[in-house]
C-alpha cells in the first residue's frame, strides 16, 4: 500500500453533482477491490488558471489523497484519460507528513493579511536577499 | 574573504517537504518570467532547491504557475 495524492482539473461546465458522482466512480476503483482507502477530499473549487487548458480559462479543483495498492493505478489513470470532461489531472506519491491539502479558501484568507504579521512562523526572506 | 554561508530559507523557517499546491510559497523562487532561480539566488540547500524544482514544474503542469509569462492574454 502507498499514499498518493491527486488533483482534478475538471470543465467548470460539469455541474457539481456530476463532479462527485463522477469522483465516486473513479474511488472505487482505488477503494473497492483494490482494498485502499481514501483520505481526504478537498474541494478548491471553481479557480482561474494561469494559462488557457483546452480553451478554458478557469478549472475546478479537486484535491484527493488516497492509500491503495500500486496495481490498482493504471485503471484508475485509463478512466481519467477518457474523461473528456478532466481537462487535466496528476497523480503523486504523497510523501511526508500527511498534511491536509492547502485549501484555497485558507489560502485567500491569508493573502489579504499583510505579509508581515503572518501568523505562520518566521517568514521566508526575499529571495536574492544579501546577509 | 570568504563570505559566511548563506542559511538556507526553507530550512530556517522548519519547511521540511515543498508542496507544489502552495503557490504562493513557490511564487518567491522563481522570476517575473516565472523561471525557477538558480540557487545561488535562493541560497537553498541542495534538498530544498531539489524539492523546489520538482513543486514548480507540478505547479506548473496544474496551471497554479505559469510557464511563460504572459501567455493567457
Amino acid at each position: 500500500m502507498k499514499n498518493y495524492e491527486v488533483v482534478y482539473i475538471f470543465d467548470t461546465q460539469v455541474p457539481e453533482d456530476r463532479i462527485n458522482e463522477k469522483l465516486e466512480r473513479y474511488h472505487a476503483l482505488l477503494a473497492g477491490e483494490a482494498g485502499g482507502e481514501i483520505t481526504a477530499t478537498d474541494h478548491w473549487g471553481r479557480r482561474q488558471l494561469t494559462y488557457p487548458i483546452r480553451r478554458s480559462a478557469a478549472g475546478y479543483y479537486v484535491v484527493v489523497q488516497f492509500r491503495t495498492e500500486p496495481r490498482a493505478l493504471p485503471e484508475f489513470e485509463r478512466l481519467l484519460k477518457l474523461d473528456e470532461e478532466l481537462l487535466r489531472y496528476l497523480v503523486v506519491l504523497h510523501e511526508g507528513e500527511p498534511t491536509a491539502p492547502m485549501s484555497i479558501a485558507t489560502k485567500a484568507d491569508r493573502r489579504r493579511d499583510d505579509d508581515e504579521d503572518d501568523d505562520e512562523g518566521p517568514l521566508i526572506p526575499t529571495v536574492g536577499e544579501e546577509v | 574573504m570568504p563570505r559566511p554561508a548563506k542559511a538556507c530559507p526553507l530550512c530556517e523557517s522548519g519547511i521540511r517537504q515543498v508542496n507544489y499546491k502552495d503557490e504562493s510559497t513557490l511564487r518567491r523562487f522563481v522570476t517575473e518570467q516565472g523561471k525557477i532561480l538558480p540557487r545561488r539566488m535562493t541560497g537553498m540547500c541542495a534538498r530544498h532547491q531539489r524539492q523546489t524544482t520538482t513543486a514548480v514544474k507540478r505547479a506548473r503542469y496544474l496551471a497554479l504557475l505559469q510557464f511563460v509569462k504572459g501567455y493567457a492574454d
